[in-house]
């Protein structure tokens, strides 16, 4: 064991292009053993980078890796596997199909004879995967595991060991582990980490949350547009300062109402200093935009009603697996299964048919971009228009280009997305918040009188996110209804009206001004018996 | 479209070292056809030898044609014929590159609704049977039809009955695979025993026959076969419509764009309110209905449907559409590359002719092209990739 002040791990000098983009510039950073050592920065500072660097996923261009004195083989993910440095993955790269003991030893599977000895690894898959949540079935397929159960089996199968049952890895980078989770996996997660940490191993955990990096890592490294800015530790060092190192900025607002992390003071900034304000009391009680009446799925949903009013934005917390997303799939009308009633303006929506429920003039912004959302074959125009191209269609469905391209400019304009052409870009070549703000930008109509967002900002960094809240104000103050899903809780109370608290597919609770707390959300999600009255706690 | 030019330039340089071919056309004039042969200095004659004619100029009926040298080898007045010889390249001339348009026409029309389905992450297997069988109830509606019916009633006749089968061949090749959640491989892998065995079948049941002929010739020559300069081109025509179509459809309609939308993301298709089903289905039926426009070509170009019409070639309209560069994947495609793949295919054919290899030897050199084929598209795609 080496001494706790000699770095584990040394990335020296690091320079990294991916074509025309520098995405590292001469970064060095030292790693400690034992330490929880946060990546900060935006998105596109290049922390996954750095981090996909030293697991050897991405061959520098320039500088070392150093881990215990050896220097590593740039780009080689078998050397820095061998060497003791495992990845946990920003996106979940597992096989859904095969059961997560599979999952745990696609590298290794133990024989028996000529077969796979599907016992042995059950066992050490167990093993394994129950030091971290003993309720996880390891014969089940990975895809049927609730997005947080499979980062836990993730971070499991890192923690392979020897024969003497040592754990063989030295440094966890965890990729934004916490991008997919709810809250409560979030902070079984921070839990999980330090005690990785109390057992000697060092890890990088590259995250975007604030909260995380005060609660679990011991120094914090910020980088910047691909530069290293600085290295704390974090018990020195308060929030401002730490988002003035992301943002090259100070924050200004002193205070805000709902809770003093940056991403409240970046609401709150957005929403006194920049674009039109919007006010509570601007929300017109009397009228109801969308009513949701005894919307029920096998499976999933049991008995939803709701009413949201124009200018309303609707918050709707839960646990991951309460059934958010697929509430809004059912309001959707994607869920064949559902029955029950959606009624826009007074007048039904005819169910199992999105393209009704557009019609009728709802939008959304499904949780998944990547998956639900883009077509990363076609161009941005297209990737925007999708819904309404029939709409601005000539007769024989022959397509308008001239008013497409109107339509595309005017959104790409307003909504400020960063793309090189219209046409030749297509989403795989935008920044993540761009993509957000495309798939945003798709459902900003006049019909639209009712936009469901899932997870609108996850994964994205501060600078786009205020952007988004600005874009979700302005609607809801031009008289839109909003259903806004987030599982980052001070976002979700800065902008909502009111809150619904779901939980095993129905509405536990709903929650209206100072009732609005973390405290109160969390309760309600994983309260047993079911609430009917708002703020009945 | 680069390979397809420096093929042609390739084979067009063997022809010229190498020894030309001859190419003799009888013109058999009508029995009081005036033809006059007129040499540099305005002599008329009325009897020519091979070695006499050059510099001369041909009237016929009072219409000049002119020409050049060494082209008419003989004309007797008496005999009432004329016989024009040309030395050509052994490649690169009129009958040949027709010939190379018109082989590759029958499957490139397929190739355009196939484009859809590729595009669609999809596939068809059964678009061979499809026209085989297309091609066999068509025959049996013309066979029906009195020898002198017009081309006006005969060709529409025709077409109708073509695509009828195939229009319902194709929807429910898409229905089932839609409704039944099956997929395609599979669903199109079954019709295709299925049809092919309806096409042998039938014949056989009815005629006791493997090859149904005696069409009207207004039809045939009078219509799919007419000739013009002295080829058949209506078959390389009605494939050049199509793919304008076919282009216009994936590229400038709604339809279209809806294709490409749900094979880049199926799930996001579904997410921004696009028919996914409904346009599955619809793209599945064209690609039936061009199997039936082939057919009718086909049967108007060779005058006979034989049982094993359309034989394997599934996997040649496949070929056609992966070499013109679209993606199993999904998502990616275009029409003109399907076209350009069908013709590449046909040159393929073409220069083992012309190298005068054993055709027994075709299969193996198409198959490791396609592959070549794919293998440097992708690769330029991967470069591309890496440079954006």
């Amino acid at each position: 064991m080496t001494d706790a002040n000699t770095p584990i791990l040394i990335a020296n000098n690091i320079s990294k292009r991916f074509g025309h983009t520098q995405a590292l510039e001469d970064v060095s950073v030292s790693f400690l053993p034992g330490e929880v050592h946060a990546l900060m920065g935006e998105n596109g500072a290049g922390k996954s980078t750095l981090g996909k660097v030293i697991a050897g996923l991405h061959a520098q261009n320039t500088g070392t890796i150093v881990l215990d004195g050896r220097e590593l083989i740039p780009g080689s993910l078998d050397d820095a596997f061998h060497a003791g440095i495992r990845i946990v993955h920003q996106e979940l790269a597992q096989c859904p199909n095969l059961s997560v003991a599979e999952n745990l030893s696609l590298h290794d599977m133990p024989k028996k004879r000529f077969t796979v000895d599907f016992a042995e690894m059950e066992r050490r898959a167990a093993k394994l995967v129950h030091q971290l949540d003993p309720e996880i079935d390891v014969s089940k397929p990975l895809g049927y595991l609730s997005p947080g159960h499979r980062q836990i089996c993730q971070i499991a199968a890192s923690l392979d060991q020897d024969e003497s049952g040592k754990t063989m890895a030295k440094v966890i980078v965890f990729d934004e582990p916490t991008s997919s989770l709810s809250i409560s996996e979030a902070s079984i997660l921070m839990n999980i980490t330090r005690e990785l940490a109390a057992m000697g191993l060092t890890i990088i955990y590259v995250s975007h949350r604030m909260s995380e990096i005060f609660t679990c890592c011991d120094r914090v490294s910020v980088l910047r547009d691909g530069k290293f800015v600085a290295t704390s530790v974090v018990s020195d060092i308060d929030e401002p300062t730490l988002v003035e190192q992301m943002l090259g900025r100070r924050l200004t607002t002193p205070d805000s109402k709902h809770a003093a992390s940056p991403i409240a003071e970046a609401i709150e900034e957005t929403l006194t200093a920049e674009g039109p304000t919007h006010d509570s009391s601007a929300i017109d009680m009397s009228r109801v935009i969308l009513r949701v009446v005894n919307l029920n799925s096998p499976g999933k949903l049991r008995n939803i009603n709701f009413d949201l009013h124009p200018g309303e934005i609707l918050g709707v917390s839960g646990l991951v697996g309460a059934g958010r997303s697929e509430l809004m799939d059912a309001i959707f009308g994607l869920d064949r299964l559902a029955t029950g009633e959606i009624i826009v303006d007074g007048e039904p929506v005819p169910p199992k048919h999105p393209q009704r429920a557009i019609d009728a003039g709802i939008g959304y912004v499904p949780e998944d971009r990547r998956n639900q959302g883009l077509f990363f074959n076609l161009g941005i125009d297209e990737n925007i228009l999708a819904p309404i191209m029939a709409r601005l269609a000539k007769s024989m469905g022959i397509r308008s280009l001239d008013k497409e391209l109107e339509a595309v400019e005017s959104r790409v304009g307003k909504f400020q997305i960063k793309t090189a052409s219209l046409r030749e870009t297509t989403p795989g070549e935008l920044s993540g918040g761009n993509q957000q703000k495309l798939l945003i930008a798709r459902w900003m109509m006049k019909s639209t009188r009712v936009l469901l967002l899932d997870e609108p900002t996850r994964g994205i960094d501060i600078g786009t996110k205020t952007e988004i809240y600005k874009l979700i104000n302005q609607a809801a103050s031009k008289g839109d209804a909003i259903l806004l899903v987030s599982s980052e809780m001070p976002e979700l109370l800065a902008l909502s009206d009111r809150i619904l608290v779901m939980g095993e597919g129905q509405i536990k609770g709903e929650l209206v001004g100072d009732e609005m707390t973390q405290t109160n959300i969390l309760t309600l999600a994983t309260s047993e018996e079911q609430h009917t009255n708002a703020g009945s706690i | 479209m680069l390979v397809i030019i420096m093929m042609m330039g390739l084979l067009t340089l063997y022809g010229m070292f190498t020894d030309p071919i001859e190419q003799k056309s009888r013109i058999t004039l009508r029995e009081n056809a005036v033809v006059k042969l007129i040499d540099r200095q305005g002599n008329e004659h009325d009897r020519l030898a091979r070695t006499q004619i050059a510099g001369y100029r041909v009237t016929l009926d009072g219409k000049a044609t002119t020409y050049s040298a060494q082209e008419i080898e003989r004309y007797d007045s008496n005999a009432g014929t004329l016989i024009e010889v040309k030395e050509v390249n052994r490649f690169f001339n009129k009958s040949n590159l027709v010939l190379i348009a018109k082989d590759a026409s029958f499957f490139a029309i397929i190739a355009v609704g196939m484009t859809g389905v590729i595009i669609l992450a999809g596939i068809d297997l059964s678009v061979g049977s499809i026209y085989g069988l297309c091609a066999i109830v068509g025959a049996m509606a013309l066979q029906s039809l009195p020898a002198d019916t017009g081309w006006f009633i005969a060709v529409p006749v025709a077409l109708l009955v073509c695509m009828v089968v195939g229009t319902l061949c194709g929807l429910a090749n898409g229905a089932m695979s839609v409704g039944l959640g099956v997929h395609p491989f599979v669903i199109t892998l079954g019709m295709m025993a299925v049809l092919r065995g309806l096409t042998v079948v039938i014949p056989q049941e009815l005629f006791a026959t493997q090859s149904i002929s005696g069409f009207p010739t207004s039809f045939t020559t009078g219509f799919f076969k007419a000739e013009f300069y002295g080829v058949y081109p209506v078959p390389v025509i009605i494939m050049i419509l199509t793919a304008i179509v076919g282009w216009f459809v994936l590229a400038k309609t709604i339809f279209g764009r809806r294709i490409f939308a749900i094979g880049g993301n199926e799930t996001a298709a579904k997410y921004t309110g696009i028919p996914v089903g409904k346009v599955k289905v619809l793209v599945y039926t064209i690609t039936g209905a061009l199997c039936g426009l082939s057919a009718c070509a086909y049967l108007g170009y060779y005058g006979a449907a034989e049982t094993n019409a359309g034989n394997a070639y599934e996997l040649q309209v496949i070929a056609a559409t992966v070499i013109g560069g679209a993606s199993l994947m999904g998502g990616r495609g275009t029409v003109i590359g399907a076209v350009l793949g069908a013709i590449i295919i046909q040159l393929i054919n073409n220069t083992l002719i012309i190298f005068e290899v054993d055709t027994s030897y075709n299969q193996i050199v198409m198959g490791a092209a396609i592959i070549v084929a794919v293998v440097i598209d992708q690769t330029k795609q991967r470069i591309q990739a890496r440079r954006a």
